[in-house]
């Protein structure tokens, strides 16, 4: 299996929540983002402190952020690889 | 006819001819200065949304790159005019000469900082680390320090020609680096950038060296720019 990088594991943790209407608990979006528990919670911190998801009471919501990510991620990875940065 | 009214009218003529080249060149650095520094900062405030979302540090230190030749085409902009326009003229009390040094040490050391992000852009996955960062400051300050102190135009055409190697050397190796052979332009297009960036501050500081090679420079430079400017807008709004 291909090792994803950051950007890609942002992508699909969203991508997560977004496919199950816009919210989840944490423990399936732990099991479905399929990497481990340490890492999963340093990306979940991550994406808080960047304002692309919510944590209201036990489940993690996406915001405005997080989806104008996830609409502008093959930009971003088309952009990178177009100027080989 | 006194000998001095045919020496006036050859004088006067003279001037007529020197103040047109002047004026051509005056209109032609006016429009190629606008256009390369409104390119650069398009492809700053462009790229603005993608590094928001992403703190890519690639895209990051692309867009700084940019930034900075936009400030330091505009700092190339204030040498070339002060030394056109204001002549023996001093301008708010400076004379044009320390203008011009202060102009030419900010467009040094700009430009070289500069071509030192545009590099790093794509070799920083495999050289993070901060002394990176530092040395591109100190290496930028002793090369602008080294240029404006240094009378002697030969040593500033050996310091351009080593930035220039140092670009050659970086492409190459990034370019052999990398896996995916698609982005083989992008490095093509890098180097070409800092082969015509360098030869443009060699005509700055030595503006009779390029003189019959200058406006293919200019427009080859203006070429470059665009089409750099043209895949950020292509891939931005793709």
């Amino acid at each position: 299996m291909k090792k994803r990088n950051r950007l890609e594991i942002i992508k699909d943790i969203l991508k997560i929540i977004q496919d199950n209407h816009n919210s989840i608990k944490i423990t399936p979006l732990l099991r479905k983002s399929n990497i481990s528990s340490k890492r999963f919670y340093e990306y979940i911190k991550e994406l808080q402190n960047k304002g692309f998801v919510m944590k209201i009471e036990r489940k993690i919501k996406i915001t405005k952020k997080g989806m104008s990510y996830l609409e502008k991620y093959s930009s971003i990875v088309g952009f990178i690889e177009e100027f080989g940065l | 006819m006194p000998i001095q009214h045919i020496t006036g009218r050859a004088m006067g003529e003279f001037s007529n001819k020197m103040g047109k080249i002047a004026a051509i060149g005056f209109g032609t650095e006016i429009i190629y200065s606008f256009v390369i520094i409104i390119c650069c900062l398009m492809i700053y405030f462009g790229t603005r949304k993608l590094y928001e979302l992403s703190l890519y540090k690639g895209i990051k230190y692309f867009r700084v790159s940019f930034l900075l030749f936009a400030l330091a085409y505009f700092s190339r902009s204030i040498v070339k005019f002060s030394t056109i326009i204001f002549n023996d003229h001093s301008l708010f009390g400076i004379h044009p000469q320390i203008l011009a040094s202060i102009s030419s040490f900010i467009f040094m050391y700009l430009s070289s900082i500069a071509i030192f992000y545009l590099l790093y852009s794509i070799i920083w996955k495999k050289f993070n680390h901060k002394i990176i960062h530092y040395s591109f400051y100190i290496l930028a300050f002793m090369i602008s320090i080294i240029s404006i102190s240094s009378r002697n135009l030969l040593t500033h055409l050996y310091i351009n020609l080593f930035l220039l190697g140092l670009a050659f050397a970086i492409i190459y190796a990034a370019n052999k680096l990398t896996k995916k052979k698609k982005t083989s332009n992008m490095y093509t297009i890098y180097l070409l950038l800092s082969t015509f960036w360098i030869l443009n501050i060699i005509d700055t500081f030595i503006p009779d060296f390029l003189q019959s090679f200058q406006l293919l420079i200019y427009l080859a430079s203006l070429g470059i720019f665009l089409s750099i400017l043209y895949k950020v807008l292509t891939k931005i709004g793709s």
